[in-house]
């Protein structure tokens, strides 16, 4: 393996690649490995469901949110999902644009990251309300009492935004999708399949106008979400740079963010395809190159949250607010000083690896750099969350936070859940685009 | 009227064919990847005026529902503070643009269509893999089946209906 890979190994050619890639979506046995796979993540999404439900029971107070800290885990989660989901639309819709090969690949399995974080993320703003039963009243939709939803607040475009985001990617997802779901409708083995590929494919049969249509409408809503996603991660800025808190109160925070998601999407697809290329058999479509080129991306977004923090650090101390210093000092020295330099050494030190070819492909060192930094960007919400809010302007105000056990359960319960869902893609559909390798392979048997 | 189906095994094949069989009547390709077209296509049409009607949409929307169906006073800030109506006018503009992208997508090629009697022949089990396929509904079946060996097709079928 090397970094001047091909982006498909020499001799792979099309009908291979289409056997072997719809093969695994088609297979009557499941893998011996999935049904251990499969077991935890079960047993996650199962305590999820659990925790939610008495979640709804009890109220928010099994949570360990109080006054100052009334933004815990809830808020800490949804921004580090939400940040993993972005990474999949850069992939599959940004790299689209530049027209980069490599993505052709990886960008099915970077756009189901993309749905089940989106997912996972949506689910924490209605739990955190406090009588989730009413979320709908942040729809805006005529009612008796004339009342409307104040359109100037952050946390309502926040609605909007996640709205679209979920809305979109599904919608961008399955159109992705139509064309290898008339594949495996032809190669079906079974009655059953046949009939299940087909509702799912629509008709699609590769007649020149659909090609023609879908290519137009394919590579338009392409250009229509890069920039949403960047809006979408903006808006999760703004929620934070729109309240006057300590910390918070800064226009940097919507760059920083969309930093963030870069860092931990790119994260989490090398997580994704390391495992799933080798179990999968699918090292002569996911090369070296692959390899090398996010681990280049993994180290670029890195020095951007790098400069971020360092702005961060830079404006508190020259804007001289005292409550801003404060605060400031008790991130670096005080009871969370831990989880900041845990952020630091997770984010920017580690990543730091990745300049050398040699790290860059060995794949174990890639995916402890990968999970570093999964845990640094949670690491760093937590910092931005909670030591901003339990150092308020007032001393009178100042408070401790920690997670309780149904918080830690909630938030293990959607890591379950979102293996889980990837598990279930890689079962069900073909885990790599094939009409899109298509672009790029032989055409036939050398 | 018969219908003919046939393979070849290479695009340029199918593309080299296509002229001499347009003569024959109705002709419809069936390929597992897109054939070169230079015909325009009407969707980003679509999508654009999807995104513009669902901007000012919802733009009008939070105007008239900060502004004159349910006015609060912030601090004695203008009530049309545009500004803030910004990001959820992009973000309906979006939602509204990809939906009737794929709205419009399945309205011009009449999806879903589940079943098409082209899908009798088998021949079309391989255009969504590796085979170029072609379907010709002709008065006259005959001049096609020499057409398409003259053209050195792959297979050919003809369906019974």
């Amino acid at each position: 393996m090397t970094p001047f890979d091909p982006v498909a190994l020499a001799g792979s050619n099309n009908p291979d690649m289409t056997d072997h890639v719809s093969g695994i979506a088609l297979r009557s046995k499941a893998f011996r490995w999935g049904w251990i796979a499969i077991v935890l993540p079960a047993a996650l999404t199962s305590v999820l469901i659990g925790s939610i439900l008495y979640l709804f029971y009890a109220g928010v107070g099994i949570w360990g949110i109080d006054w100052p800290v009334a933004w815990g885990f809830a808020i800490i989660n949804y921004v580090w999902w939400i940040a993993i989901a972005s990474g999949g639309t850069f992939i599959s819709a940004l790299f689209f644009l530049t027209r980069s090969e490599w993505r052709n690949s990886i960008n099915r399995i970077a756009e189901s990251m993309t749905l089940f974080g989106a997912a996972c993320a949506g689910i924490y703003p209605i739990l955190h309300l406090g009588r989730p039963w009413l979320f709908y009243w942040l729809f805006p939709y005529p009612n008796t009492m004339g009342l409307w939803p104040q359109f100037r607040s952050p946390l309502l475009w926040d609605f909007f935004a996640i709205l679209t985001y979920v809305i979109s990617s599904v919608v961008f997802w399955y159109l992705g999708l139509l064309p290898d779901l008339a594949t495996l409708r032809d190669r079906a083995p079974t009655r059953g399949k046949q009939v299940l590929y087909g509702v799912m494919a629509l008709g699609f049969r590769g007649t020149s106008t659909q090609w023609r249509h879908y290519h137009a409408l394919y590579g338009v809503l392409a250009a229509v979400m890069a920039p949403l996603v960047c809006s979408v991660h903006s808006i999760v800025g703004l929620d934070f740079a729109g309240a006057a808190t300590v910390g918070w109160h800064s226009t940097m925070y919507p760059p920083f963010f969309i930093f963030g998601a870069f860092l931990s999407g790119f994260a989490t697809v090398l997580l994704l395809i390391m495992p799933m290329r080798r179990l999968l058999r699918l090292e002569r479509y996911i090369t070296g190159r692959h390899l090398d080129v996010l681990g280049r991306l993994l180290l670029t977004s890195s020095l951007f949250v790098g400069y971020g923090y360092i702005m961060d650090a830079f404006n508190t101390y020259y804007g001289g607010e005292k409550a801003e210093i404060t605060m400031y000092q008790e991130r670096l020295f005080g009871y969370y000083a831990g989880i900041y330099w845990a952020t630091i050494l997770f984010n920017v030190l580690l990543p730091q690896l990745l300049w050398f070819a040699a790290v860059r492909l060995n794949q174990l060192v890639v995916a402890l750099i990968a999970i570093g930094v999964i845990i640094g960007m949670w690491c760093e919400r937590y910092t931005i969350v909670v030591v901003s809010l339990h150092r308020p302007r007032l001393p009178s105000a100042y408070g401790l936070y920690h997670g309780s056990i149904w918080d830690w359960l909630t938030l293990m319960g959607t890591v379950g859940f979102f293996v889980f869902g990837i598990l279930l893609i890689v079962r069900l559909i073909p885990v790599i685009s094939m009409f899109e390798m298509r672009e790029i392979l032989a055409p036939r048997r050398p | 009227m018969k219908t003919v189906v046939a393979s070849f095994a290479s695009e340029a094949g199918l593309v080299e064919a296509l002229p001499r069989l347009r003569s024959l009547g109705m002709v419809e390709t069936y390929t597992p990847k897109a054939l070169e077209d230079d015909q325009p296509s009407i969707l980003p049409l679509a999508v654009l005026v999807g995104g513009l009607v669902g901007t000012a949409g919802g733009f009008g929307m939070q105007v008239y529902a900060n502004v004159i169906g349910y006015p609060v006073d912030v601090g004695g800030r203008p009530e049309f503070s545009w500004p803030a109506f910004v990001p959820i006018a992009f973000e309906i503009g979006v939602l509204s643009a990809v939906l009737a992208g794929f709205i419009a997508f399945l309205v011009v090629n009449r999806l879903p269509r589940l079943y098409d009697p082209v899908d009798e022949a088998s021949l079309m089990r391989g255009a969504t893999r590796d085979r170029w396929c072609v379907a010709i509904r002709t008065e006259s079946p005959d001049r096609a089946h020499t057409m398409l060996r003259d053209l050195a097709a792959d297979a050919v079928e003809e369906l019974a209906a």
